[in-house]
């Protein structure tokens, strides 16, 4: 069988289609890639046996025969869901969640578990209860987070795409550290109906690709509303890839975002890579001018507040009595939470709740989290002001390119500031894209971050793929063992 | 700069339903602070607005019943019997 590990779904969908090769074969083939390359890059917490991931496809629709890993924190029935915690060891998913349901229904291929952040609370997959991840452009350095077991497995061309969670950034940011393509869809695009909270005003599914056509396809098969998560909007079903053209929009405006390339610690390499790309898009026929937004230096601040007050109240319900970890030797009740709950989470879970809930504390509350929830608006207006004078806006996605493990042992907040470019997005619910714009001199490659306004999914597509066709960053693959 | 006492931060254990262990209170009291003095920027520019009430819209569907089950559910907990989950003791005995 020929070589698919860097095939797009496109490709493998034709081949099958064409009978060159069986579903079976595609299966085999990346498991292989697993088996032979996952020890190094430990992208996956589990990889299901043949049989039952060919059993998982239920018809043959547009995704037939083509395998994906899910983050875990996305339920998949009778597997595991463990978020990568010790608190969801053992806990298997009695239900599919209704983007797996939907991904099976096309006929898609559910290979395995992805690893992550601890409950999706990281930017470099390093609190995994399990084990790190590697970024395959450089084993030494982390593939980002929270879904960067996800990230790292498309980018070593394990498979052709997977599923992620991005509530601050967690699918972007891995996107642009491993040099492929991350979706943050609109808050409501997609639903969330077995996926496991962290932030619910903020939390959506996202997808990962290494190219925009392959991300339009996935996206096209799990957007829409969803009758089990009352968040979803009134989406109608389309096929996103039908007005990919390769060609820019005619008269696209695109807004440079000012005020995210003044802001304090971008790396230069990052920065210059991005501004070379908005000269291609600029050279293809966009009219790129410039736009502040003032507010970016407040929402990292605000997203904190927020997203740890959510996180506090979601994680609540992890108590040890029905389902998740139960510490031994119990005699009291509060022993049972307080017990279960401090062996059963890591450090920095246990920490983020602490926040949320200093945050929202009687003395506290209005200084943070009220104050936090007017930003958001703030936040808001500004991105409204901006698409009435741009379609689409552009900023760095990563300050940095992929960090060395342990870099930001000794000063956690500048870790938690990973998500400077990426959360404001979600705060404003609106979505956003990054794509692969150039490598740095030690050959990291760096994202470009492409934000639209609530539902522009397909114009983002439509920017993305006509990038790609002037552009070959995507075509470069990490050479791995 | 935000300061937090070694209490305040007990006690914010004890609401989270978490024990930090005495050695661990100084590192844990820094993420927070730091965390803390970085977000109370929010105040700087958020003092004269007001938060528009939500318009969400309820999304109005049939109550439908799905077979379910309970032996799924219960197989999840950590201990159960007869069709109930099983907890320790709640009321001290006297």
């Amino acid at each position: 069988m020929k070589d698919i590990s860097f095939s797009t779904i496109e490709d493998i969908s034709k081949d099958v289609r064409n009978k060159e090769y069986s579903a079976e074969d595609v299966v085999t083939f990346y498991k292989q890639r697993f088996a032979k390359h996952d020890d190094t890059i430990k992208s996956a917490l589990e990889v299901f046996d043949t049989q039952s991931i060919l059993d998982s496809a239920r018809n043959q629709g547009p995704l037939f025969g083509i395998p994906g890993l899910i983050k875990d924190n996305i339920c998949q029935t009778n597997r595991i869901t463990s978020c990568a915690s010790k608190m969801l060891e053992n806990y298997r998913a009695p239900y599919d969640a209704t983007v797996i349901e939907r991904l099976k229904e096309a006929g898609a291929l559910c290979i395995g578990r992805a690893n992550m952040d601890e409950f999706a609370m990281g930017s470099s997959t390093e609190t995994s209860a399990y084990f790190k991840t590697s970024n395959p452009w450089d084993i030494d350095r982390v593939p980002g987070g929270s879904s960067g077991g996800s990230a790292a497995a498309v980018a070593a061309g394990f498979v052709p795409w997977a599923l992620g969670s991005d509530t601050g950034g967690s699918v972007r940011q891995p996107a642009g550290f491993c040099g492929i393509v991350g979706l943050k869809p609109t808050y409501g695009a997609i639903s969330r109906y077995g996926v496991v909270a962290y932030a619910s005003s903020l939390d959506q599914v996202g997808i990962f690709s290494r190219t925009v056509y392959d991300n339009a396809l996935v996206f096209s098969v799990i957007a829409g509303h969803d009758p089990k998560d009352a968040s979803t909007l009134m989406l109608e079903k389309k096929d996103y890839t039908k007005n990919l053209t390769g060609v820019l929009p005619e008269g696209l405006r695109i807004g440079i975002v000012k005020t995210a390339f003044e802001a304090e610690g971008l790396d230069d390499e990052v920065a210059s890579l991005t501004k070379e790309a908005v000269k291609t898009l600029e050279k293809s026929g966009a009219v790129v001018k410039e736009i502040l937004l003032p507010t970016l230096e407040y929402a990292a601040a605000t997203y904190f507040i927020i997203s740890r007050a959510e996180a506090a109240s979601n994680l609540a319900r992890f108590d040890g009595v029905r389902y998740g970890f139960r510490a031994k030797d119990i005699q009291k009740l509060e022993d049972l939470y307080v017990k279960s709950r401090s062996e059963g989470f890591g450090k920095e879970v246990q920490i983020r709740m602490m926040v949320g809930n200093y945050v929202l504390s009687a003395g506290y509350a209005g200084k943070f989290y009220h104050n936090a929830k007017k930003v958001q608006q703030l936040i808001c207006q500004d991105f409204s002001k901006a698409f009435s004078e741009v379609d689409i806006l552009i900023m760095p996605t990563q300050s940095c390119p992929a960090f060395k493990f342990g870099a930001f042992d000794r000063n956690k907040l500048q870790m938690d500031l990973q998500d400077y470019y990426t959360a404001p997005v979600n705060l404003a619910g609106i979505c956003a894209m990054s794509i692969p714009c150039g490598f740095t001199k030690d050959n990291m490659p760096v994202g470009l971050q492409l934000i639209g306004p609530k539902l522009s999914e397909e114009l983002l597509f439509k920017v993305g793929h006509a990038y790609q066709q002037i552009t070959d960053w995507h075509k470069k693959h990490p050479k791995i063992g | 700069m935000t300061k937090i006492s070694k209490d305040e931060i007990k006690k914010l254990a004890t609401m989270t339903k978490l024990y930090i262990a005495e050695d661990e209170l100084d590192e844990v009291g820094q993420r927070l602070e730091d965390v803390l003095d970085y977000a109370q920027r929010v105040q700087l520019i958020a003092k004269d607005i007001q938060i528009p009430s939500q318009k969400n819209v309820n999304h109005d569907r049939s109550d439908i019943v799905m077979q379910g089950s309970v032996k799924d559910i219960l197989d999840q907990a950590p201990a159960q019997e007869d069709n109930y989950f099983v907890v320790p003791q709640i009321i001290d005995e006297q």
